[in-house]
């Protein structure tokens, strides 16, 4: 510090300064804060994503505002290269031009402008997950009809350019890069030799290639330093089963009704996959059906009933169904999941939870909403399932029509359909898909940024929860007007219902009579936690119990799947929500709750609704969500066999804007340089050797010296 | 762009004192011990001034008040120089292959100034030659892209200044001539006081005074170093 100050006080006093105490570096730079970039990850054959050279990537600042700008880019520009600023409204616009013609663009800025949202903004392709899909399903279909229409395909494409994006939040840093392009880069046919309002994009990605190559980098080291370059893509499924299950819990078997949806979603930019539409709608519907099946059917009842229904969460399948992939492959050899392994005969209907939540908005003055039933072919068990559950729904108002065709929709059941071929095709394992939508997404923001809240008109309602966790019911709500019908959390809530009646009547095999329902209210808090903020009344409550409470971010958790090697919240989230709601409080304290060892369940001290620390006894479970690829030793990267996606490592992202100069100044130097130092070095030669010449000494000097002087021949003065 | 800017700068501030260095100093090892005496002298002008800075802390928000004292204490440090020079005169002589070392008394002041001013110099431009090598150089909020010649310019003319200060210092001690030192401390005053006038980004208004100003000390220096005008018109009249 003490350093930094000497050094600016010795700037300030001795030569040329600027104003008032700034760095000159911060005179220069100014930094662009907020952004997220987007990153690479590599599949067993190709990387993609975007990554800047080592130092960055610097480009001439254009601000886009209509195509013929970007036209005028890649193709007249001469002062390149250039970092496009684009808005999201004219990104899809633009972006096959820049991809097409790269050479003059050096990274692209994207941010977004008022509320207005673009009418399609999906990075993901239009066929997403196309290459680990069924072989028997089409995309696009014949009709040339594909599923994500708006999807550019970035997220599985090789970038040459890095991409940065900023938030609405971040309008300011906008508006401080226009003004600089304002002053600097109008005039278009002047730019050369001038000097330039610039932008540095920094997010260099130390792998390359493809997975393969990358993993083999990270296992050799340079001088006994491990070189990580990238790490397999990979999480935790969430496990939980309605009874216990497992060797010496069951006295035989039970055939199980598995029911399942996805928990990640996807984004081109680090750090923004809110997923609502994508994902957490299908996820959250899951999670209040388990909760409510589990009161309908206490665990105490399950010696009478001879069936089971398992629920599990899988993660990462934005990258090729990396956990349903590796359940599939696990099941196949009977080892799934591995506290009580099942085998795939065991399962008698498989019923997914896919994208649905994008058509919300479009009904949302409107209590109908339509869904649909996929499956393959129309077995027993699905078009019993249909019946029942159609049944069920036609008293909320919501409609389900079955869709029968090998053409399946993105979604778990392609894993399974691959990995168990013989079971799923002979009907041995029959698959239903329920969605909000046919032939194509209504979802136009599929895994992208703007998939959030507001694109499911979810307005959160706060309404507090009772000291026990009691929820209010929705026809309590509904009726003092808190909530209407066609609120995204009564919707929820009532599919949730629906599932949970028809599920009742798979394993009771009698109609439920009770009045056990899913709250609007519960739908509200959980949407909030996982769309809005991490720091709600549920997570809070399911969290750990530990003496140190770390009060989590007011900001939703990323719904992006990660690296294997690091547990995202996301699922450890939905896990601990299963074990809080659906599961046994058991009158316990912290050490009677640990030394519990009952097989068949796990017991996790949570912090409760009154936060004093709660024991819950729950047969959730988490199993690893890493494609098999990385576990089988020789696995042909490229087979395309199994999920192969890695994340590039990083040191930082960074962007600022600066003016770049046109070399004037460096010309200028240079030639005032030479000038001087040749006059110097001239005049001086001159001068020493004249010397005795110019410079008469004094008298005195001339006496005191004249011995000396003589001796070297009257050199009075060298220089 | 920008290393050509790190480079050409470096020379434009450099090149001369290095040209000067390397046709009178580098050839005698003594006169290398004196520069080197001098820079140090300098470096210890230049941890007073911090201390003074640190320790009284309004001088920090007036950048004028701080310019005071450091050139208060520059002066002080090249005053000591002198003194520490005229003490060690004889032992010099002593150990010089070169006895006459001393012939001419401007000789050591010359060589102490150019130590004086390249530390001070190099200590001025070393943060800005950082900030030079890119990519982008000023012009965001102020300034333009000039700033780093024109900062070069000034390290150039302070590093020649210094080295004509000493030399006219030191003869105005010898000869008791307090014009002389009054000039030197006066001149150095009204350089830095024109080096205020950049946070304005006024630069020919600091450029052309101080070089006016070096002009004027070069004249002085020359004749206080036993140079004529008829002397020079003599060797220019021998030349041809």
């Amino acid at each position: 510090m003490a350093y930094k100050k000497i050094i600016l006080l010795l700037s300030v006093v001795l030569v040329i300064r600027l104003s008032q105490c700034e760095r000159l570096h911060e005179q220069i730079y100014s930094s662009i804060e907020g952004g997220a970039a987007c990153f690479q990850r590599l599949n067993g054959t190709h990387q993609a994503g975007c990554k800047s050279p080592m130092n960055g990537a610097v480009g001439v600042v254009q601000m886009i505002d209509d195509v013929s700008d970007a036209a005028w880019l890649v193709n007249n520009a001469t002062a390149g290269p250039y970092m496009a600023v684009v808005n999201t409204a004219m990104f899809l616009d633009v972006i096959d031009l820049f991809m097409l013609k790269s050479d003059n663009i050096a990274g692209i800025l994207i941010y977004q402008n008022g509320t207005a949202r673009p009418k399609t903004f999906s990075q993901e392709s239009t066929c997403p997950n196309e290459v680990s899909s069924d072989p028997a399903s089409q995309c696009p279909a014949s009709s040339g009809v594909s599923w994500n229409m708006g999807g550019t395909g970035l997220l599985r494409r090789n970038i040459p350019f890095p991409i940065f994006y900023l938030p609405q939040t971040r309008i300011e840093e906008i508006d401080k890069i226009n003004n600089c392009f304002q002053r600097y880069n109008l005039d278009r046919a002047n730019q050369n030799g001038k000097p330039l309002c610039s932008i540095q994009l920094k997010s260099f990605m130390f792998a390359a290639v493809n997975s393969e190559v990358c993993l083999r980098r990270s296992t050799t080291s340079a001088l006994l330093t491990p070189t990580k370059v990238c790490d397999p893509l990979g999480d935790q499924n969430v496990y939980f089963s309605l009874f216990p299950r497992g060797k010496g819990v069951e006295v035989k078997t039970k055939p199980i009704t598995l029911v399942t949806a996805r928990i990640d979603s996807a984004s081109l930019f680090d750090g923004l996959a809110p997923g609502a539409a994508s994902s957490v709608v299908g996820m959250v519907t899951l999670l209040m059906s388990a909760v409510t099946l589990s009161k309908m059917l206490p665990i105490s009842d399950s010696q009478l009933y001879d069936s089971n229904v398992v629920w599990n969460l899988f993660n990462g399948e934005s990258y090729d169904y990396i956990g349903s992939q590796r359940v599939a492959y696990e099941m196949k050899f009977g080892a799934w999941p591995t506290f009580a392994p099942m085998d795939s005969s065991d399962v008698k209907l498989h019923v997914e939870l896919g994208q649905i939540g994008g058509s919300l908005n479009l009904y949302s003055e409107n209590a109908s909403w339509p869904l649909y039933a996929y499956a393959a072919e129309s077995y027993t068990p699905v078009t019993e399932f249909l019946n029942e559950m159609l049944t069920n729904a036609k008293q909320f108002n919501m409609t389900l029509l079955p869709v029968f065709t090998k053409n399946i929709p993105p979604s778990s059941l392609h894993s399974f359909r691959r990995i168990l071929k013989n079971e799923t095709e002979s009907g041995e394992f029959p698959e239903v898909l329920l969605v909000d939508y046919k032939d194509t997404f209504t979802n136009a923001y599929y895994e992208s940024v703007f998939d959030d809240a507001d694109n499911i008109g979810f307005v959160y309602r706060n309404i507090s929860v009772g000291p026990d966790g009691q929820f209010v019911p929705t026809s309590a709500l509904l009726a003092n007007g808190t909530i209407r019908e066609w609120d995204v959390q009564v919707k929820i809530s009532r599919l949730a219902t629906a599932l949970a009646l028809t599920l009742y009547q798979r394993v009771a095999g009698k109609p439920y009579a009770d009045d056990v329902d899913a709250s609007a209210h519960l739908a509200d808090e959980m949407l909030y936690c996982f769309l809005r903020s991490q720091a709600c009344r549920l997570l809070l409550a399911a969290a750990y119990a530990t003496s140190t409470v770390e009060v989590p971010v007011a900001s939703a958790a990323p719904l992006y799947v990660g690296v294997a090697a690091q547990s995202n919240t996301p699922a450890i989230f939905a896990g601990h929500l299963l074990a809080l709601l659906a599961g046994t409080h058991l009158p316990l304290n912290k050490t009677g709750c640990d030394a519990l060892n009952k097989p068949g369940f796990s017991y996790y001290w949570l912090r409760g609704w009154n936060h004093t620390g709660v024991c819950m006894q729950t047969t959730m479970n988490f199993t690893q969500a890493v494609s098999p690829a990385f576990l089988l030793q020789d696995y042909d990267m490229s087979s395309g066999m199994y999920s192969t996606w890695t994340e590039s490592v990083w040191a930082a992202m960074w962007a600022r804007v600066f003016v770049s100069g046109s070399g004037g100044g460096a010309r200028a130097a240079a030639l005032a340089g030479a000038a001087a130092t040749l006059a110097a070095a001239l005049l001086t030669y001159w001068l020493s050797k004249h010397a005795d010449l110019l410079f008469k000494q004094p008298a005195d000097s001339i006496a005191n010296d004249a011995a000396s002087g003589s001796v070297t021949g009257h050199r009075y003065f060298e220089l | 762009m920008t290393l050509a800017e790190f480079f050409s700068c470096s020379l434009l501030a450099f090149g001369a004192p290095l040209a000067m260095f390397a046709l009178t100093i580098a050839n005698d090892p003594v006169r290398i011990i004196i520069m080197i005496a001098a820079a140090f002298a300098w470096l210890l002008s230049f941890l007073v001034s911090s201390l003074v800075w640190f320790a009284v802390v309004p001088l920090r928000s007036h950048l004028a008040f701080g310019m005071v004292f450091a050139v208060i204490i520059q002066e002080a440090f090249r005053y000591g120089t002198y003194r520490l020079l005229r003490k060690t005169e004889a032992g010099l002589k002593e150990i010089s292959e070169n006895h006459n070392i001393s012939s001419n008394k401007m000789e050591m002041a010359y060589v102490s100034g150019l130590g004086f001013g390249t530390m001070s110099g190099a200590f001025a431009l070393v943060n800005v030659l950082a900030d030079s090598v890119g990519p982008g150089t000023l012009g965001l909020y102020s300034g333009t892209e000039f700033f780093f010649v024109t900062s070069a310019a000034m390290t150039l003319c302070m590093i020649l200044l210094n080295t004509f200060w000493s030399i006219i210092f030191f003869s105005g001690l010898d000869d008791k001539n307090y014009l002389k030192i009054t000039w030197v401390i006066g001149s150095h005053f009204l350089v830095s006081g024109l080096s205020l006038l950049n946070r304005n980004q006024w630069y020919a208004a600091t450029i052309l005074p101080s070089y006016l100003v070096l002009v004027a000390t070069a004249v002085i220096a020359f004749r206080s170093a036993g140079g004529t005008t008829k002397g020079l018109m003599q060797t220019l009249a021998a030349r041809s």
